[in-house]
C-alpha cells in the first residue's frame, strides 16, 4: 500500500505540471548558473593543469631566484646568469641544462599586420631537436645561428607562413627577419594553448630577446636512474642562497594555479549571478506555491474534513516541492553543461585562451546542485506549507472562509521589524564595516535579503491603495483605464488579493531594486571616474599593449630619442611590501610629471630624480607619512629600499599610490622591465600631425602597440569601465527576465483561478477582446507597482553603497534619471509581455465550461 | 420534543449548543441553546428554512467548527476537550461525511477516493467490506475513474462509500441529493436507507426535500437555530405538512 500522502503530492504535481513549469524554469536557471559555475571551473582547471604539465616534458628541476613574499606565479623574479648553466652541468646525475628565456614576442604576418593570438606571444630559446620542456618539432628542424626561428605549427599556417618563408618577429629589442626553419607543437599537438611560439637558438635568444646573459631559470633533465632529490640537494650545495632549486612540476603547478584563480573568479561571478536568480525564484516558488493552496482550499479542507492531519497535508506540499526541486535540479544541470560551455565558447571568442575540455561533472558539483534547488525549493514553499494548518476544514463546504490569515497589523510589525533589521545590517556592513570583505559582504548580503523580505511582506498592506492609485493615473491607451469596464475590472482584481498582488510585484521589485542601485552606483562612479580623468589626462600621447605583457622598453627609449617629442615616460609597475602588506609600486621617470597630473598637494615630482617616493594622501594618511619621513619597502627579491617621501598627491586614478622612479626600481629588482603605457608631450613649436606621424612610424616596429591621443586614451579607460558595467546589466537583466516569467506565472495562475469569474463576465455579454484588457491591464499594474517599489528601494541603496565606496572610486553621486524612467516605462512593457499567455487563456475559456466550473 | 435519552449513550448529541456570527449590531445566533441527540442505528434527517442553522449543528457535531457555548458529543466524547490532532483522529475514524458537491479529491480515482481516510490512517482496507460497500453503490465498473470522468450521481454514490468505507460512528450528509435529479438521488436515499436498516449505519441528513425526508427513521426540524419539532417514523406528507406549519 502506498502512502496515501505520496499518492495525493504525485497526482497533485501531474495534475499542475502547466503551471508548475514556469516555476521550474526560474529554479532551472539558477541551478544552471551554480552547476555551471563549478563545471567551468573544474573542467577548464582540469584542461589548464594538463596542459601546463605536458608542457613541463622532461624537465626535472629547475633553477630560478626565490622572492621573499607573494605569488609565485606572477612574480617578477630577477633572472639567472647564464654562467651558472655550466656548474650545474658538471653536478653528477644532471644529463642535460637549459637555459629558460621566454620573452614577449610578436609575429607579423605577411601583411605586415601582427598575428592576434588568444593567449600570450612568446619569444623563446630552444635547444637540439626535442628539448626538455614538452614542446616537440612537428615539421622540420629547430633553429640554428641569428637568422633561423621556428614556429608553433598553429600560429604559421594562421599567420599563412610555410616553410622557407622569411617571418617578420617583433621582439624586446626591436623587429628582426628570420628564415621558418621548423613548425613545433606540444606533444603531438600543433598549439600552445592560445599562445604563439617563436623559437631561437640559444645565442639568438640571448640577444634578440635582450636577455644579455640572463635567463629567467635553468632547466635540468637527469640521467637514468639518479635521484632527483640527492641531485637537487647537490646542485643547491654549488649555488649560493640567491637561487632556488625546485622540481620540475613546480612551476607549472604555480602557473597553472594563477590561472585558475582567475577562472575561479568567473565562477565566483557566476555563482553571485546564481543567487540573484536563486533568490528571485524563491519568490516566484513562494508566490507559485501560495497561490495553489489558496486555489486548492476546498480539496485540502476536505481532506482535512475526512480526517487527515494538517502534517499529512503539509508534508502533501512540501513533497510537491520536493519533486519540483529534484526536476529542476536535473534539468538545471543539464543546462549547467550549457552554461558552461557557452561561456568557454564566449571567452574564446574574446580572445581569452579557455583549453577546449570536455566537461567534468564532479560530485561536488551535482550535491551543491541538489542542495541549492531542492533547498530553494522547499524552503520557498515551507511558509505556505506551514500556512495550510489555517485551513478550517470547514471550507470543504464554506470556501468563502479560506484562511484565517495572519492580521494586517500583526504583519506590517512583522515586515517593519525585518525591514529595520536589514537597514541596520546594511548599515553596518557598508559603515562600519566589521571583519573585512567577508564581514562587509555578509552583513551588507543579508541586510539587503532582510530589506528585500521586509518590503515584501509591508507591501501587501499598501498594495491595495497603491494600484488604485496607478491604475488612476496610469493614461493608457489615451483615457485613464478606470474609465473602462476592463480597466476598473483590472483594478479591482489587483486590490481585491492585496497578497498576490503584492507577492507578483516583489520578484520584479527585487530584480529592479538591483538594477537601480547598480545603475546609481554605475553613474557615480562613472562620473567619479571621468571627472578625474578630466584633469589628470595632460600628455598629448599615449601608447598602450594590447597584448598581454606590456610595452618593451626598448619602445620608451625610442620614443625619447624622437626630436619631435618633448617629454616622455613609461609607467612601469612592481609589487613589493610596505608595512607587511603587498602593494604595487609605479616606476616613473621625472618627465611624468607633465604627462600624468597627480595632483601634487604637498613635494615635488622633482624629487622622484634623488631617489625619493611620492605617495598618495589615503596611505600617507593611513600609514601617517608626511613630505620628509621615511618608508621602507620590501620588493619582491628580497632587497629593502628605506625611501623619503618627496611628495603627497591626491590624484590614484592612473599612476595607483605608490611613484618612484625607474632608477628606484632598476637598482631593488634586475627582473626584464615591462612597461604598461608610455606618455609623451609633443616638443614645443612641432605640428600635431608631424608628431603623431613620428610616434605611429616607432609604432609600427611594435605591433602590439596602440597610439592614443588625449581623447582616445580617456574614451578608451572610460571604455574599458562601461564594458564591465554591461556585463553586470546583462546578468540584472536575466534576473528581470525570471522576474517577468513570475508575473506571467501568477497571471495564468490567477486567471486559471477566476475561470468562473471569467465564464460568468462572458455569458454576461464581455467580448474576448475586453477580457484580454482586463488581464494585460492587471499585469501591468501589478508590475508597475514591482517597478515603483524596485525603484524606490534601489536609488537610497545604491546611494547609500557608493557613500561606501572608496573616495578614490568614487567622490560624488550621480543619479541617472533617464535609466530610472526607462526602467519604470519598461516595466509597462513587461506586464504587457507577461499578460500575453494569460489573457489568451482568459479569452479562450469556453463560457460554458467555465460557468460550471468551480 | 420528546427525547429525554441521555446524551452520552447517542452516537451523537448536542447540549445546549449555541453558535454565534458577529459581534453586536452584526450578530447572528445560527444555534440558539440546542439540545438533540442522534441514536445509534438510525437515519435522521434534519429540516428547516434556508438559514435556520442545519448546516451549522452538522458541521460543530463532526467535529468541523467550534461552538460558541454549549457542548457536542460524538460517541460519548465531548469534542471541546479536543485539540487539532485529535479531532482529525475523530474525524477519519468516527465520522463520515457526504457534502452537496465537491466531495471528491479530483487527482484520485474513485477508488482511491473511497479508501482514502483508511489510507490516511495507515489502516488495512477491509477487502470484503470494501466489495460489499463497492457492489451496493454499482461502482464496480467505475472505480478507476477520476471524478471528472464520472455523473453527478456516481460521484455522491463515490461519497456515500467513502463514507460508509471506515465504518464510523456516525454519517453526516448535507443535502446529498440537493444537486441530483430525482432519480439518481432515490438511488443514493435508498442505499443509505439500505446502510442504517441492513448494516447498522447511523446516519444524520440534512435535507429540503420531504420525499428524501421520509426515507428517515425522524425528522428534527430547526427554526431561527432553534429545534422546534420532530416526527419519527415520518411520510412525506407529514413532513410537508409540517413544513407548512413552520411557515417556510
Ligand atoms: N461564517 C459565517 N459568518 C456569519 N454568519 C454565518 C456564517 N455561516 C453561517 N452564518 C449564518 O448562520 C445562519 C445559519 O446558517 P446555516 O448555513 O447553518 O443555514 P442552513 O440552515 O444550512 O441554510 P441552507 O438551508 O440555506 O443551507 C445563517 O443565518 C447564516 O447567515
Ligand atoms: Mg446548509
Amino acid at each position: 500500500m502506498t502512502s496515501p500522502v505520496i499518492r495525493l503530492t504525485l497526482r497533485g504535481v501531474l495534475a499542475r505540471k502547466f503551471r508548475i513549469l514556469l516555476t521550474v524554469f526560474a529554479i532551472v536557471s539558477g541551478v544552471a548558473f551554480v552547476s555551471g559555475a563549478f563545471m567551468l571551473t573544474d573542467s577548464v582547471k582540469t584542461a589548464i593543469n594538463s596542459l601546463f604539465q605536458e608542457l613541463r616534458g622532461d624537465i626535472a628541476l629547475e633553477v630560478r631566484t626565490p622572492i621573499a613574499f607573494g605569488d609565485e606565479a606572477r612574480a617578477k623574479r630577477d633572472p639567472v646568469p647564464d654562467a651558472l648553466a655550466s656548474g650545474i652541468k658538471a653536478v653528477a646525475g644532471v644529463s642535460s641544462v637549459e637555459l629558460n628565456i621566454t620573452r614577449e614576442s610578436t609575429i607579423v604576418k605577411p601583411d605586415g599586420k601582427p598575428l592576434k593570438t588568444s593567449g600570450p606571444a612568446f619569444g623563446i630559446s630552444w635547444v637540439g631537436q626535442n628539448g626538455l620542456d614538452g614542446r616537440t618539432i612537428l615539421a622540420g628542424r629547430e633553429a640554428r645561428g641569428p637568422n633561423e626561428v621556428a614556429i608553433d605549427k598553429a600560429s604559421a599556417k594562421r599567420a599563412g607562413y610555410v616553410m622557407g618563408d622569411t617571418v617578420t618577429v617583433v621582439g624586446p629589442t626591436g623587429k628582426g627577419e628570420f628564415k621558418l626553419v621548423g613548425l613545433t607543437g606540444t606533444g603531438k599537438t600543433s598549439g600552445g594553448g592560445g599562445a604563439s611560439v617563436c623559437a631561437f637558438d640559444p645565442v639568438t635568444a640571448d640577444s634578440f630577446l635582450g636577455a644579455k646573459g640572463l635567463a629567467d631559470s635553468i632547466y635540468i633533465g637527469l640521467e637514468k636512474g639518479a635521484s632527483r632529490s640527492t641531485v637537487q640537494k647537490d646542485i643547491a650545495k654549488v649555488l649560493t642562497s640567491k637561487y632556488e632549486v625546485i622540481p620540475g612540476e613546480q612551476s607549472a603547478k604555480e602557473t597553472a594555479g594563477a590561472i585558475n584563480d582567475i577562472i575561479d573568479i568567473f565562477g565566483k561571478l557566476l555563482l553571485g549571478f546564481a543567487a540573484i536568480s536563486l533568490f528571485v525564484s524563491a519568490f516566484l516558488i513562494f508566490n507559485t506555491f501560495a497561490i495553489i493552496i489558496s486555489q486548492r482550499l476546498r480539496e485540502l479542507a476536505l481532506l482535512r474534513a475526512i480526517g487527515a492531519s494538517s502534517l499529512q497535508i503539509r508534508l502533501m506540499i512540501l513533497g510537491e516541492a520536493l519533486i519540483i526541486g529534484i526536476v529542476a535540479t536535473g534539468f538545471g544541470i543539464l543546462g549547467g553543461v550549457g552554461v558552461s560551455k557557452g561561456i568557454t565558447a564566449l571567452f574564446n571568442a574574446t580572445g581569452a585562451a579557455f583549453p577546449s575540455a570536455t566537461i567534468t561533472i564532479s560530485t561536488r558539483t551535482i550535491i551543491a546542485s541538489l542542495l541549492v534547488g531542492i533547498g530553494v525549493t522547499v524552503t520557498a514553499a515551507m511558509v505556505p506549507a506551514l500556512r495550510t494548518s489555517n485551513i478550517p476544514p470547514v471550507a470543504a463546504m464554506r470556501p468563502e472562509m479560506g484562511f484565517t490569515a495572519m492580521q494586517r497589523g500583526k504583519r506590517l510589525v512583522a515586515g517593519a521589524a525585518t525591514l529595520l533589521a536589514g537597514i541596520a545590517l546594511l548599515c553596518i556592513g557598508l559603515f562600519v564595516q566589521p571583519g573585512g570583505a567577508i564581514g562587509i559582504l555578509g552583513a551588507s548580503g543579508l541586510g539587503a535579503i532582510l530589506l528585500f523580505l521586509g518590503v515584501a511582506s509591508l507591501s501587501t498592506s499598501f498594495a491595495a491603495p497603491v494600484s488604485a492609485v496607478i491604475s488612476r493615473i496610469l493614461p493608457f491607451p489615451i483615457w485613464p483605464m478606470t474609465r473602462s469596464v476592463a480597466g476598473r475590472l483590472a483594478s479591482r482584481n489587483a486590490q481585491r488579493t492585496p497578497r498576490r498582488t503584492a507577492t507578483t510585484a516583489s520578484a520584479l521589485m527585487i530584480g529592479l531594486a538591483l538594477v537601480s542601485t547598480v545603475a546609481v552606483i554605475a553613474a557615480s562612479v562613472q562620473k567619479s571616474f571621468k571627472d578625474r580623468l578630466q584633469g589628470s589626462v595632460t600628455a598629448d600621447y599615449y601608447v598602450t599593449s594590447d597584448g598581454f605583457q606590456g610595452l618593451p622598453p626598448a619602445f620608451a627609449e625610442k620614443l625619447a630619442a624622437l626630436p619631435e617629442l618633448g617629454k616622455v615616460s613609461p609607467f612601469r609597475a612592481s609589487t613589493a611590501q610596505i608595512n607587511g602588506e603587498s602593494k604595487q609600486i609605479g616606476a616613473v621617470n621625472v618627465d611624468m610629471g607633465d604627462i600624468v597630473n597627480v595632483k601634487l598637494t604637498s613635494g615635488s615630482f622633482a624629487s622622484l630624480a634623488k631617489g625619493q617616493i611620492l605617495v598618495h594622501r589615503d596611505p600617507a594618511r593611513d600609514l601617517s607619512l608626511t613630505v620628509g619621513s621615511s618608508v621602507t619597502i620590501t620588493w619582491q627579491n628580497g632587497t629593502t629600499s628605506k625611501l623619503i617621501v618627496g611628495g603627497i598627491y591626491s590624484d590614484s586614478s592612473i599612476a595607483g599610490n605608490w611613484l618612484v622612479s625607474l632608477n628606484v626600481l632598476a637598482q631593488a629588482s634586475t627582473a626584464p622591465p615591462v612597461d604598461f603605457f608610455i606618455g609623451a608631450k609633443i616638443a614645443p613649436g612641432i605640428n600635431i600631425d608631424v608628431a603623431r606621424a613620428a610616434v605611429d612610424k616607432v609604432a609600427e616596429e611594435f605591433p602590439s602597440a596602440q597610439v592614443q591621443d588625449q581623447a582616445e586614451f580617456q574614451k578608451s579607460r572610460e571604455d574599458q569601465l562601461n564594458q564591465l558595467l554591461i556585463i553586470v546589466y546583462c546578468l540584472l537583466v536575466f534576473a528581470i527576465g525570471i522576474a517577468v516569467l513570475g508575473i506571467a506565472n501568477t497571471m495564468a495562475l490567477s486567471v486559471y483561478e477566476r475561470t468562473r469569474e471569467f465564464g460568468l463576465l462572458r455569458a454576461v455579454g464581455m467580448s474576448k477582446r475586453h477580457l484580454k484588457r482586463s488581464v494585460r491591464w492587471e499585469a501591468i499594474i501589478v508590475s508597475v507597482f514591482g517597478a515603483t517599489l524596485g525603484v524606490t528601494v534601489g536609488v537610497p541603496l545604491g546611494v547609500a553603497v557608493s557613500i561606501a565606496l572608496p573616495k578614490s572610486f568614487v567622490n560624488g553621486i550621480q543619479i541617472p534619471i533617464t535609466t530610472i524612467v526607462f526602467v519604470l516605462l519598461a516595466s509597462i512593457v513587461v506586464g504587457i509581455i507577461a499578460a500575453i499567455g494569460p489573457a489568451r487563456r482568459a479569452a479562450k475559456l469556453d463560457v460554458l465550461e467555465a460557468i460550471s466550473a468551480i | 420534543m420528546t427525547s429525554t435519552t441521555p446524551t452520552l449513550v447517542a452516537a451523537a448529541a448536542a447540549l445546549n449548543a449555541s453558535k454565534i456570527y458577529g459581534k453586536d449590531d452584526s450578530e447572528v445566533r445560527a444555534l440558539d441553546d440546542v439540545t438533540v441527540d442522534f441514536t445509534e442505528g438510525q437515519f435522521t434527517a434534519i429540516m428547516g428554512p434556508s438559514g435556520s442553522g442545519k448546516s451549522t449543528l452538522m458541521h460543530c457535531l463532526a467535529g468541523l467548527d467550534t461552538l460558541s457555548s454549549g457542548k457536542v458529543f460524538v460517541d460519548g466524547t465531548d469534542l471541546s476537550g479536543l485539540n487539532d490532532r485529535e479531532l482529525t483522529v475523530l474525524r477519519r475514524e468516527q465520522v463520515g461525511f457526504i457534502f452537496q458537491a465537491y466531495n471528491l479529491i479530483p487527482t484520485l480515482t474513485a477508488l482511491e477516493n473511497i479508501t482514502l481516510p483508511l489510507d490516511l490512517g495507515g489502516v488495512e482496507v477491509d477487502q470484503t467490506w470494501l466489495n460489499e460497500v463497492v457492489s451496493a453503490v454499482k461502482l464496480e465498473s467505475r472505480l478507476t475513474h477520476r471524478p471528472s470522468e464520472l455523473s453527478g450521481g456516481q460521484q455522491q454514490r463515490v461519497a456515500v462509500a467513502r463514507a460508509l468505507a471506515s465504518r464510523p460512528k456516525i454519517i453526516f450528509a448535507d443535502e446529498p441529493t440537493g444537486n441530483l435529479d430525482s432519480r439518481s438521488g432515490a438511488e443514493i436515499l435508498s442505499f443509505m436507507r439500505h446502510a442504517v436498516s441492513d448494516l447498522g449505519q447511523t446516519i444524520v441528513m440534512v435535507t429540503h426535500d420531504p420525499v428524501a425526508a421520509a426515507y428517515a427513521d425522524r425528522v428534527v426540524f430547526l427554526a431561527d437555530g432553534k429545534v422546534v419539532d420532530e416526527i419519527t417514523s415520518p411520510t412525506s406528507e407529514q413532513v410537508l405538512d409540517r413544513m407548512k406549519k413552520l411557515g417556510s
